[in-house]
């Protein structure tokens, strides 16, 4: 596990937290397709999510953290969080205040234009259209 | 095997039927893993729809997974029993489709479903002291030793798959099981508040919250009405409708909150 992968781990789980805490409690499939996203689409490994976890690890950092080194993320990976992030709300057909406001202050910190936020925002759209929710009956 | 006494007695007097399964699915743990863990999924079921009953009526003819998430949803089932009733779910599925389980696997989840036994007995009858003896796993058929090896092998096997899926899901959930969940949450939306607070002192940032209101909004909309989910357009739009009124109140409100402050602080300069 290299500190790179480690950092992005780190600002992927406070971001998504984030966006998760603005709004309704999320469910463990919300949880667990937060989880994939950040396994299958930024290509984290297990041992960089679970140390990004760890208590003393996370405990310490505030937004102001986070929005810090989402700004020094990569273009294309700064999307692809932004994308993770807005696909959590959509996941839950939910855009609490909070959320909105979470969603405004990371794209801003990541220095996006209302463009490339959109774009973000639709594939979030896509993403989120797939995933399972209660209305939906799953493998009995 | 079957004058011993069951790990599952004290359910009895809580419910009679989720008892019988569960002392059913006992005997058979290791002459039959298969019916065990069937019997076990099916005692899952029954005490979901017992809780859905007397939670959420209308769900009760869902299926199990849907009643779960529902049960979680609603505060009732906390993430470690949600975690133990979808194991049992996941491995009785996977029994009932004629996939092979052994006897560690079934074991394992008769130990899953004696925990929830004593956390559902409390919850049927509430205010009930449960009093509960320590498992007692069901013991083995007289083995040789080339069945004892196997069935030591097995329990191995079955030991490194747990770890495995136990390491999976560590790494996958948004939240780890050590997590004070509400405590996290809290603080998050304090750092939130705080930050919308800013942006109403400071000026909204480049990508201001209501242009992400209205991209959330017309995106909410399209998520609402897509089969999914499948809300008519009219009702996809009252609720977009409402939760866009909701962020405007609240944008609304903390402007108000700054502008009173400021006025605060100009009345306390020109009193000085």
């Amino acid at each position: 596990m290299s500190e790179c992968d480690l950092g992005l781990a780190t600002t992927w789980f406070l971001a998504a937290r984030t966006m998760a805490c603005g709004g309704d409690e999320p469910s463990a499939a919300e949880e667990a397709a937060a989880g994939l996203f950040g396994r299958a689409i930024l290509g984290l490994d297990e041992d960089s999510c679970i140390a990004a976890k760890k208590k003393d690890h996370m405990q310490s950092l505030t937004l102001i953290d986070c929005m810090s080194m989402a700004g020094h993320l990569p273009r294309g990976t700064a999307d692809q969080v932004m994308t993770g992030v807005m696909m959590i709300a959509y996941a839950a057909a939910s855009m609490q205040p909070l959320q909105v406001r979470w969603a405004s202050m990371l794209a801003s910190a990541m220095e996006m234009s209302e463009d490339r936020f959109q774009r973000c925002c639709v594939n979030a759209r896509v993403v989120a259209s797939m995933l399972p929710h209660e209305q939906e009956a799953v493998g009995g | 095997m079957a004058d011993q006494p069951s790990n599952f007695d004290f359910l009895e007097k809580y419910d009679d039927r989720v008892a019988h399964l569960a002392r059913q699915a006992e005997l058979y743990v290791h002459s039959d893993p298969d019916s065990a863990l069937f019997k076990l999924r099916l005692m899952v079921e029954i005490m979901a729809r017992t809780l859905i009953e007397m939670q959420v009526p209308e769900l009760v003819d869902s299926d199990l997974s849907v009643m779960l998430r529902s049960l979680q949803r609603s505060g009732i089932l906390t993430r470690r029993e949600a975690d133990d009733m979808h194991a049992i779910r996941r491995d009785g599925n996977a029994a009932v489709h004629g996939y092979d389980s052994t006897t560690p696997t079934a074991m394992r989840r008769l130990r899953d479903a004696w925990r929830l036994s004593r956390w559902y007995a409390t919850l049927v009858k509430r205010g009930a002291k449960v009093q509960v003896k320590e498992f007692n796993p069901p013991i083995p058929p007289v083995e040789d030793a080339s069945q004892r090896a196997a069935r030591l092998r097995a329990e191995a096997l079955e030991e490194a798959v747990e770890a495995r899926r136990d390491r999976t899901r560590e790494a996958l959930l948004l939240f780890g099981d050590q997590d004070d969940i509400p405590a996290m949450r809290w603080r998050l939306r304090g750092e939130l508040r705080a930050l919308e607070g800013v942006a109403a002192a400071a000026g909204e940032p480049i990508v201001d919250a209501d242009f992400v209101a209205v991209v959330m909004a017309m995106d909410l909309e399209q998520i609402l009405e897509h089969p999914a989910w499948g809300q008519s357009s009219q009702d996809a739009k009252l609720n977009v409708e409402s939760q866009f009124a909701a962020f405007k109140d609240a944008h609304s409100d903390a402007e108000a909150a700054y502008l009173a402050e400021r006025a605060e602080l100009a009345r306390d300069a020109r009193r000085a």
